[in-house]
């Protein structure tokens, strides 16, 4: 029996280990535990980077958040973060404020903003795939759009 | 208690000091400790299941939850059929029974119980004798709280 058990450890751990050798280890694989912070982008051809890290830093300046995800589309903004543990009692309000925050500084944006880690991790992955250029904008754009629906298919 | 102490003979009284020297001491705070990191575990193999749900599959952090918790009841009804969860029980106690893993274990161990007695009549009619309760408490509070917030949306308040 115990000869057994110790069989099967090892080769579960054999099997686990196996298939982790030699794969790049890719950001959003951790974006749901570490602070991930990725860079604020744009799927929009003329891209103004300067208007989105405006975005990303007035975020950021709340104290209750800690890792903030800023994509610019056509039509929506998506902001996305993460609460600290001992604000997550406060998540209604945080948002409410946040969307004030937003409206009144870049009154001309659409936002869409959401805390969920679902949405945190899409956007984590939309963010690299479009840093590696495997996407294309009008691709980046209408996956930016699902995403935005799932955000407000929550609602 | 103070009544009842009173009206004891003097042999009653002498068997209850000779039964409380010899009574074993309950290891509260061990047992306290053991459920605390056997309850911790399981709920950390549950959170890993829903970051599971999450990288995975198309599943957001409101609605993981149902997924992970059918899981967690599925390994638990493993664990119990294969006689494993017996020996967590006995030795976290209330730290496998309140998370939802002890329902899990609550209904199969009473269809194990009663297999016996055949499958309607035993297995059928004795596997929610346990769980059953949660079942309902479960349905019926939730009724009520929905109804509530029907009333208070209704009412303008919420």
């Amino acid at each position: 029996m115990k000869a057994a058990y110790q069989m099967i450890v090892s080769m579960s751990l054999l099997f686990l280990t196996a298939c982790t050798q030699d794969q790049p280890v890719k950001e959003s694989q951790m974006a749901l535990m570490k602070t991930t912070n990725p860079a604020p982008l744009s799927t929009k051809r003329k891209k103004n980077v300067d208007r989105v890290e405006d975005i990303k830093r007035d975020v950021s300046s709340l104290p209750e958040l800690y890792d903030v995800a800023v994509i610019k589309g056509d039509k929506d903004t998506l902001v996305v973060y993460k609460v600290k543990h001992m604000h997550r009692f406060k998540m209604k309000t945080i948002e409410k404020n946040l969307n004030k925050k937003l409206e009144k500084k870049h009154p001309k944006e659409n936002f869409t903003v959401s805390s969920d880690y679902k949405i945190f991790l899409e956007s984590v992955r939309l963010n690299e795939k479009m840093k590696s250029g495997k996407l294309s904008h009008s691709k980046a754009e209408k996956r930016l759009e699902e995403i935005v629906k799932m955000t407000e298919d929550m609602k | 208690m103070a009544s009842k102490q009173k009206k004891m003979t003097p042999q009653q009284k002498n068997y209850q000091t000779l039964q409380q020297k010899h009574e074993l001491k309950r290891p509260v705070l061990k047992n306290c400790i053991k459920a605390f990191l056997v309850g911790g575990l399981i709920c950390l193999i549950g959170q890993a299941v829903s970051y599971f749900y999450i990288y995975y599959f198309n599943f957001t952090e409101q609605n993981v939850g149902n997924p992970t918790v059918a899981t967690m009841v599925f390994f638990s009804m493993l664990l119990t059929g294969f006689g494993v969860y017996d020996h967590i029980g006995q030795f976290a106690g209330a730290g496998s029974a309140v998370p939802v893993t002890g329902f899990g274990n609550s209904v199969i161990s009473a269809a194990i119980e009663h297999r016996t007695e055949g499958f309607v009549l035993g297995v059928g009619g004795n596997m929610f004798k346990l769980a059953g309760s949660v079942i309902l408490f479960g349905v019926f509070s939730a009724f009520v709280v929905a109804l509530i917030k029907t009333l208070l949306v209704m009412w303008g308040v919420l």
